[in-house]
């Protein structure tokens, strides 16, 4: 046994966008353990429901996260909605579909990009980022913001998307395909790439589900997992089915996530096809009574949201749990037994949100 | 097997226009619904402060006392909440972001005087609360009233509450703003603001 060293990781350092700390416990260069800690951008967010409206609740919620902050706020509509008992339009939930497979899209391109940037390759990291500026655009186009879109309120949507733009959505993405294809071929087939992913960090089926791996963490270790068979917006009727490889290596995980990015176009295409007509919104009278709980597929993996109103036009209780906080547990189990110059490889294929974990 | 599968990509993207726009030679484009700032229409604000109570980022201070209503610019998160809210539609969100700079911005704009209904005028309260105080206020001339619910409907508070069965109207004094949108929509003008 060689001597033990230990390094820390993190809060800063090239490859985490966001601040987590890893104390890595190594013997020569091989992790034997790791220590996470967290705790360095907390905002008190689920604290406001105290001070902000339940309809305005909406807006803070969404703000938890840059990336999944569409499924953030319809999260938090849908918690609330479930409390006070509305039921919303159908053309609404589309709508809240497609916004939220783009979502998908662009958080998925930028995680490809932060991959391809993490083992060092620059080129195809800017090229992952030059295709999502084009679905970036359609949300500017669609909701009014690049990042954060307010558009999802209690009681359904608060913008309409008219018939031609829908099909310009889905025109410029099936565009796209092809463009997308070239750049994840070279994550699946390009030699260089397979040697960093190929192997990496396998997390078996047993420790996924017994760490309660959550998203393209679970699915990439072959656990048939996805909130999106469960309820909430329109998959049910778009023929939805989760995307699963078996390896639970990195180089599976990055699979799954290249097999949603196409599934996503898929899944917009067809909801383009299908959105009936219709009101996009119910009126919300009243306050919140009551609870709610809600689970929602975010790009990340499984969301949980809790919703607790006590008849005032504040609620008593707003609870997010992101599926970065799911993950982290596997991250260690991963970790153990990797190569140090793995681990910025392995912090990212959980696809890490610290502004999320923490809130 | 594959190496450099990058290579037709980064070579083709040799002889394609750059992806990126030479900002701020370049302007940019903004679509009809970006939301990039909030502006005022001041001639019809009544300074009900409901704006100031729905902003989750506590941008927006209404004051009654000195007629002004100011936004700080870098607090704004463009969530367009106010907007949605105003009675009296007189905000708007328009496109262009604020310049950017290194000053915190806050924009203050004088509300000219109206011919409405005078209301006492609020205490000023911190955080969310702008509610007027309490006492004064909405009064209804039952006798006249037809119990029609026109101001419930569009009291922005919820704040008015109608039985036309027991003929009985009731005002919730803690909610009303007293912004006078009740007192303009009664069609029998039983409405007054003391
Ligand atoms: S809600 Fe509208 S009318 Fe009331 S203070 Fe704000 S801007 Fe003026
Ligand atoms: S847009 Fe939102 S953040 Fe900005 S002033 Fe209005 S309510 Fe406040």
């Amino acid at each position: 046994m060689g001597k033990r060293t230990i390094i820390p990781f993190g809060p800063q350092h090239p490859v985490l966008p966001e601040p987590i700390h890893l104390d890595l416990v190594l013997e020569d260069e091989v992790v034997v353990d790791v220590i996470p800690s967290i705790g360095y951008i907390h905002r008190g967010l689920e604290k406001l429901v105290e001070k902000k409206e339940y309809t305005e609740m909406v807006y803070v919620i969404e703000r938890i996260c840059g990336i999944c902050s569409f499924g953030h706020g319809w999260g938090a509509s849908a918690s609330i909605e479930g409390a006070m008992g509305i039921e919303v339009p159908e053309r609404a939930e589309y709508l809240r579909t497609i916004w939220h497979e783009l979502s998908r899209i662009h958080s998925h391109l930028l995680w490809l990009g932060l991959l391809a940037d993490g083992f060092g390759f620059e080129s195809l990291f800017m090229h992952c980022w030059r295709i999502r500026e084009h679905v970036l655009d359609l949300f500017e186009k669609t909701t009014g913001g690049r990042v954060i879109f307010s558009v999802c309120k209690v009681g359904g949507v608060r913008k309409d998307i008219d018939a031609a733009t829908l099909k310009e959505i889905s025109d410029t993405l099936n565009a796209l395909k092809p463009e997308i294809k070239k750049l994840t071929d070279v994550f699946l087939e390009d030699a260089s790439v397979k040697n960093r992913t190929v192997g990496v960090g396998v997390l078996t089926k047993e420790d996924a589900i017994e760490l309660g791996a959550v998203g393209p963490v679970a699915r990439g270790s072959g656990v048939y997992q996805d909130i999106r068979l469960t309820g909430n917006g329109a998959y049910h009727e778009l023929g939805f089915e989760p995307m699963i490889e078996e390896a639970g290596d990195c180089y599976a995980r990055t699979k799954v996530r290249i097999r949603e990015l196409f599934q996503s176009i898929e899944l917009i295409t067809k909801a383009v096809e299908l959105i009936p007509e219709g009101p996009i919104d119910v009126p919300v009278k009243g306050n919140v009574d009551g609870e709610f709980v809600l689970r929602l597929e975010q790009p990340r993996g499984e969301a949980y949201y809790y919703a607790k109103g006590a008849g005032t036009k504040f609620l008593e209780r707003m609870r997010v749990r992101t599926p970065t906080n799911q993950n982290i547990p596997s991250l260690v189990k991963m970790l153990k037994g990797c190569d140090l110059a793995d681990v910025p490889i392995l912090v990212l294929t959980i696809d890490p949100c610290i502004s999320c974990t923490e809130r | 097997m594959a190496t450099f599968k990058i290579g037709k990509v980064v070579l083709g993207s040799l002889f394609k226009k750059p992806a990126t726009r030479m900002y701020p030679v370049v302007a940019r484009e903004w679509q009809d619904r970006t939301r990039g700032h909030v502006e005022i229409d001041v001639t019809s604000c009544i300074t009900c402060g409901i704006c100031q109570r729905k902003c989750p980022a506590n941008a927006i201070t209404v004051s009654r006392d000195t007629r002004t209503w100011e936004i700080q610019r870098m607090q704004c998160v463009q969530c367009g909440a106010c907007v949605d809210n105003c009675p009296k539609k007189c905000l708007t969100m328009k496109p262009e972001y604020t310049a950017p700079g290194g000053e915190k911005v806050i924009d203050t704009f004088n509300i000219p005087e109206a011919p409405k209904p005078a209301a006492p005028a609020a205490p000023a309260a911190d955080g969310d609360a702008a509610a007027p105080a309490a006492g004064g206020g909405l009064k209804c001339d039952t006798d006249s009233c037809v119990f029609c619910g026109l101001c419930a409907r569009n009291c922005p508070c919820s704040a008015i509450t109608v039985n036309r069965d027991e003929k009985q109207w009731t005002v919730d004094k803690s909610a009303c703003v007293q912004c006078g949108l009740c007192v303009e929509k009664c069609p029998k003008k039983c409405l007054v603001i003391e």
